[in-house]
């Protein structure tokens, strides 16, 4: 799919969204549109904002000022109607958050369970396929800290998919985890991108950003500096932030 | 694997780590809001309530009446209290040191390699975890005794308090020992370094630093345990202040003074052990192998 | 005394004496952990007041020694108009004091639980309640075992505070004392409530451990 063949109405919309950690601003006027089967990749050093801008699109943070959509409608702020629409965003965190004390295929089944009052049966099948396409099924009897970390976020993705959730949000989904396990839980991630899932992605693997993303968003200081497709932003970054930031990730 | 939880600060907004009890309850929406602000409400007024009905019933019995309270204005109130809480003291500090180092020794017994010695401090330190303190001071105030051995008062409370701290004690230092990396003791030995140098210059210093806010806290202990003392007449502060109920037969006032006062002490107590574990750094090793209250 | 003349002579008021221990023990335990856990309710919960008033009570009931409390409750209390009996009293006492250590383990049970996985449970759609039964509840209670095996030993230790009034029947520490004022009773006496007490400590660890190695969660 390609941002020509976009709907209408966007997945998700940020509109001059104002965020305060007591007297520091953290997202300073944040606008953003998302459209349904964009994978839009948010970058920045470290302390701009991107991981809390993804925290406020299902209302892990609440925000200040201005207005978050979902598909037209305005994030709901507590409740039932919350949880509701929790329940259709998918995401993934950095420190796989796996629950300690289930096995895999539980943490895999409780979402659908519990929340969407799926029969357990069906959703023990629907999780093992999961698992099994995230490349751990062979896993699913164990607990979460049996696992590598790689492993466990491939977990964490399932469990978010297992919702049938309309978007996923990465908030930095491999930061955590050792170097020779990035690339197991990229490649899922570029599975579902090529799957047409709508995605929002924090991170600094400009490669994935290249290989499927369709923009590149840039934040520093709590504000969005650029957007643009992946290859004019890694290629010719309009401001001086962005050329020390994309200076500062090809160094290593 | 380590799951280091970085997911709450965003960032390096540079956020304290919070507390699990605040993140429970997500921040609260407008509903939410007009809801806790209401039962904030309903909670004040409870406790005023509770604290009211408490002060009603004091009055009512007539135990704000000055002749409860006003002695307490005398110095030689305070002076006589002293006394006793000087007592208290003396006999925490002499059980704290005994406990300290019959724990030390006990420590040392079950680790030291040989079978019997192990087995034998093993009996010894579970037996003195689980047997009331009550009943130790009972041992020495009714039994020997009868064995012709006369001790003084001081004695009969602080041997037994002593004791029944050293079973716990032991506990503590092994849980310091085992902290200290095993590592350090692998390196030891490939210096060649014998089992007792090992514990004596590598082990035993890092593990009383380890220890030392959780040997403070155990001082609370303690300090309840010397409360005993009435039972073989020592003139502690709980042993005190009955004299003064019978002085002044001021039976409320007096017991919920003395009361407050071993409150605030075991508070300064734990505040203290608090401070030390912040200051230097290590965490305050958990009452886990702790059985008394 | 020796042990075979002591055990002819008061044998079944050592077994009452111990069976009544295991009783105050028990009920004390099951009162505690009931207030530890409204307590621990309010420590948690948003409301300020309510959580300030559970903060000051486990304060005051962790510090205060168990004699002093006894006191209060024994013969203060009927000053202020409420009469107790003996054995009331002790459990009450034992059962203020255990509840404020207990509410301490689940504190710090609760601790133990990331952060990370409330979140998590959050933004697949878990309301409060689905969140503290799937997640919080759960392995708050699995790594509290420990702590709380230790906790019931504590409270048979305490529930020796029933010597200090007069019980009827004694408990095992009470009836050392009631033995050695009839009698000389020796170390005979003294050691076979000691073992009373020794022996059920043991057991109950190692039962506690048991259930702990079989509900610990890995990390």
């Amino acid at each position: 799919m390609t941002p020509e063949t976009i709907e209408q109405t966007p997945v998700i919309e940020l509109r001059h969204v104002d965020k305060h950690f007591g007297d520091l601003h953290v997202l300073k006027d944040v606008s953003l549109a998302v459209h349904a089967g964009e994978v839009v990749v948010v970058v920045g050093p470290s302390g701009s904002g991107k991981s809390t801008l993804c925290r406020t699109i299902n209302r892990l943070e609440p925000i200040d000022g201005g207005q978050i959509l979902i598909e037209g409608t305005p994030l709901p702020q507590e409740g039932r109607a919350l949880a509701a629409m929790r329940a259709e965003i998918g995401m993934v965190f950095q420190s796989f958050n796996l629950f300690a004390h289930r096995t895999i295929l539980d943490n895999v089944t409780m979402g659908p369970v519990e929340v969407l009052g799926v029969p357990r049966k069906e959703a023990e099948r629907d999780a093992l396929e999961l698992l099994g396409r995230v490349g751990v099924r062979e896993q699913a009897a164990k607990v979460p800290a049996q696992l590598s970390g790689g492993q466990q976020q491939r977990v964490a993705i399932a469990r978010a998919l297992a919702m049938h959730p309309k978007v996923m949000l990465f908030d930095e989904p491999t930061s955590a985890l050792d170097p020779e396990m990035i690339n197991e839980v990229l490649e899922v991630m570029v599975g579902l991108a090529q799957g047409g899932m709508t995605m929002v992605v924090v991170t600094h693997e400009m490669g994935f950003a290249r290989r499927v993303g369709h923009r590149v968003v840039f934040m520093a200081d709590g504000q969005i500096l650029e957007e643009g497709t992946p290859e004019a932003f890694f290629t010719h970054p309009q401001t001086e932030r962005a050329r020390d930031f994309i200076d500062s990730i090809q160094g290593h | 694997m380590s799951a280091q939880d970085t997911g709450r600060a965003p960032g390096s907004a540079g956020l304290a780590p919070t507390a699990i009890r605040d993140v429970l309850f997500e921040a609260p929406g407008p509903r939410t809001r007009r809801l806790m602000r209401a039962c904030t409400v309903v909670g004040v007024i409870l406790v005023a309530a509770l604290v009211a009905v408490v002060l009603r019933q004091f009055y009512l019995k007539g135990q704000f009446s000055p002749r409860y309270w006003l002695f307490f204005t005398r110095s030689t109130t305070w002076a006589f209290l002293a006394n006793g809480f000087v007592g208290t003291l003396k006999v925490a500090a002499a059980s704290g040191i005994l406990s300290l180092v019959l724990g030390l020794v006990l420590m040392l017994g079950r680790t030291c390699g040989v079978r019997v010695v192990e087995v034998l401090s093993r009996v010894v330190i579970d037996f003195f975890r689980g047997v009331p303190s009550l009943l130790l001071i009972y041992f020495f105030f009714l039994v020997v005794p009868q064995y012709g051995i006369k001790l003084q008062s001081f004695w009969m409370i602080t041997l037994p308090v002593g004791l029944a701290a050293s079973g716990v004690l032991a506990e503590v230092f092994r849980a310091g020992v085992n902290a200290v990396p095993q590592g350090q003791v692998d390196a030891a030995l490939s210096l060649g370094m014998s089992r007792g140098k090992i514990m004596a210059k590598i082990l035993l210093p890092q593990a009383i630093r380890f220890v030392i806010p959780t040997l403070v806290s155990q001082l609370v202990v303690v300090v309840k345990d010397t409360t005993l003392a009435y039972v073989v007449s020592y003139p502690d502060l709980m042993q005190d202040a009955r004299v003064l109920i019978n002085n002044y037969t001021a039976l409320v006032s007096v017991y919920l003074v003395v009361a407050v006062i071993y409150v605030v002490l075991n508070y300064l107590i734990n505040k203290l052990a608090a401070f030390i574990a912040a200051r230097s750094g290590v965490t305050l090793v958990t009452r886990a192998g702790e059985t008394s209250l | 005394m020796g042990f075979a003349e002591l055990i002819s002579q008061y044998g079944g008021r050592y077994l009452t004496a111990l069976l009544t221990t295991w009783g105050m023990t028990a009920v004390s335990y099951l009162v505690a952990m009931a207030l530890a856990l409204v307590v621990t309710v309010m420590r948690v919960c948003p409301i300020k007041p309510l959580r300030v008033l559970g903060d000051g009570y486990v304060q005051v009931f962790r510090n205060i020694p168990g004699v002093s409390l006894l006191v209060l409750v024994v013969y203060s209390l009927p000053h202020l108009g409420l009469v107790l009996d003996y054995l009331t009293s002790v459990i009450v006492v034992v059962s203020l004091v255990a509840s404020a250590f207990g509410s301490e383990n689940f504190m710090s049970g609760i601790n133990t639980i990331q952060v990370g996985q409330i979140e998590a449970a959050r933004s697949l759609g878990f309301g409060f309640g689905q969140i503290m039964r799937q997640v919080v509840i759960p392995q708050a209670l699995r790594s509290v075992v420990l702590p709380m095996t230790n906790l019931l030993i504590a409270v048979m230790l305490t529930t020796s505070l029933g010597s200090q009034v007069p019980l009827s029947p004694n408990e095992l520490t009470g009836l050392v004392s009631t033995i050695n004022t009839h009698t000389t009773g020796g170390i005979a006496a003294f050691a076979i409530s000691a073992l009373g007490y020794a022996l059920t400590s043991v057991v109950i660890g190692w039962v506690g451990n048991r259930i702990d190695r079989r509900v610990r969660i890995l990390r």
